[in-house]
């Protein structure tokens, strides 16, 4: 075997995917060039502001279900990381979770009180802002059984450096700075309606479609969002290379990180008609011995986000979520 | 604007599809070396573009830069595969290769890549990952070294040392 053995085994890309990408490539600029507004730092995807800002508001997502990211959080990109669990329980061992890193410093500006169940997914829309979409693909002897609707929320988060600093000594992260001039200042998040719609099979709830408009953020200016995006990732449990690359990589305006408990759950990222998401699968033990399947499919489209979770097949799951009009 | 400025900055702006066009290949074909048939090269390959794309205005004037720098993205993304163990990439992508030649002349390549594909996998994996940037991207052992952090040395031996494996168990 040579050097040219070698070579030869090199192939290109068929051509459909390399004008797909380009494309997907090109739109992304596109929407990324709208997104900017840098004066009033009016900012969708918020979830990965006010992680790092704050102090991970995301732990408490790696074990939460998705709905609840959606409930906080909207997005134009997801980006899966997975994390250790040991290290979340660690940190909520030494009082690092977010309640107590954060929990003082959240005011609730606006309650949006217990959801409203409502009739049809028009009624849905109404109280919500925005038109609901429904999937027309139902798997069989599958039926909307509820709709609700859950009010707005609007949340002022006000950073506590020194908290932050006690945190990142705590967890021996010594060769990042917190950046100067993070204390005191104060994030503003509004967050819309969310529709819930659950359905059931013989009586049994197995999928819900939850979507949202996206939120607004309001940042002051300054905040170097990449720096304290790696101070969130170093907490979280990435390596100092990992954690420099990963946040030196991605556009933190506009994209979610969602953490997945490494050991327990499988990911990919993925594409549902032609938008990025974020595909995640968990198994749980049951009491009985018994393991249980579960999904969920994360997307944002137009403005808007979208989550599919439940225990059908991968394949049913996904078909609901891109029949979604 | 004068003109002048005009076309300084026209130059210094590159021809982002021509980069891309130029790019593409070598990060499909990095993921096909590190990976085979188990991943889906076309997937990681447009993760890799897509976080690339967003900061790749950093690179204008520096372009050898943004080649490794777009390498260190695809070896992220491929540590992050392999770290997740995702069961559910489709396979049959990542199978789906094309290549010139007559009908005979591809099945003795596939025949061939099928097997060269088989002992990469035996390969332990940091030796994948080197002939993977040298063979599939085309990187040589001076840029390799710089985007791993090795000697130029250390990577001529161990990538000597993957083949001649591969040699022996052809």
């Amino acid at each position: 075997m040579e050097d040219t053995d070698l070579n030869s085994l090199r192939r290109d890309p068929s051509p459909a995917f390399a004008v797909r990408l380009q494309s997907s490539l090109h739109e992304q600029e596109k929407s990324r060039s709208h997104a900017a507004w840098p004066r009033l730092r009016a900012i969708a995807a918020p979830a990965v502001i006010v992680i790092i800002i704050l102090g991970l508001l995301s732990l408490p997502a790696v074990r939460a279900s998705a709905q609840s990211f959606l409930a906080m959080f909207r997005v134009v990109n997801f980006v899966a990381v997975p994390v250790d669990e040991g290290r979340i329980a660690m940190l909520e061992s030494q009082n690092l979770d977010p309640p107590h890193l954060i929990g003082e410093q959240i005011q609730v500006l606006e309650d949006p009180g217990a959801p409203i169940g409502v009739v049809s997914p028009e009624q849905a829309g109404t109280a919500a802002g925005f038109e609901v979409k429904v999937p027309t693909y139902e798997p069989a002897n599958v039926t909307l059984a509820t709709i609700d609707v859950k009010g707005q929320q609007r949340l002022r988060a006000t950073a506590d450096a020194e908290r932050l600093r006690h945190a990142m000594e705590t967890l021996a992260i010594t060769d990042l700075e917190v950046p100067a001039g993070l204390d005191g200042q104060t994030v503003d998040v509004r967050i819309p309606p969310v529709v819930r719609m659950r359905y059931e099979r013989g009586g049994a709830p197995v999928v819900e479609v939850l979507q949202a408009k996206s939120p607004e953020v309001s940042l002051p200016d300054g905040i170097n969002l990449a720096a304290l995006g790696e101070i969130g990732l170093r907490i979280l449990g990435l390596s100092p290379i990992e954690a420099r690359d990963f946040a030196q990589s991605i556009d933190w305006y506009t994209t979610l990180l969602v953490p997945i408990p490494a050991a327990a759950t499988s990911f990919k990222q993925i594409a549902i008609n032609g938008q990025p998401g974020v595909a995640v699968e968990r198994v749980r033990r049951l009491p009985d011995g018994g393991r249980q399947f579960s999904s969920s499919y994360l997307w944002s489209q137009n403005g808007q986000v979208f989550a599919v979770n439940g225990s059908l097949s991968a394949l049913d799951m996904l078909k609901m979520a891109e029949s979604l009009k | 604007m004068p003109g002048r400025l005009a076309r300084w900055i026209s130059a210094a702006d590159p021809d982002w599809d021509a980069v891309y066009a130029d790019q593409l290949p070598r990060v499909y074909n990095f993921f096909r070396y590190r990976f085979g048939a188990t991943a889906d090269a076309e997937d990681l390959t447009a993760r890799t573009f897509e976080k690339a794309w967003r900061a790749r205005h950093r690179y204008r004037r520096d372009l050898a830069a943004f080649s490794t720098w777009l390498l260190s993205i695809a070896r992220n993304v491929a540590a992050d595969h392999v770290r997740a163990r995702r069961p559910f990439v489709s396979l049959e992508q990542a199978s789906d290769v094309r290549a010139a030649g007559t009908p005979e002349e591809q099945a003795v390549r596939n025949s061939d890549g099928e097997r060269l594909a088989a002992l990469l996998q035996q390969l332990p994996d940091r030796e994948r990952e080197l002939l993977a940037m040298k063979y599939g991207a085309g990187m040589t052992n001076r840029t390799i070294a710089i985007a791993t952090g090795l000697s130029e040395s250390n990577v001529g031996t161990i990538v000597h040392r993957a083949v001649q494996t591969l040699r022996a168990r052809w």
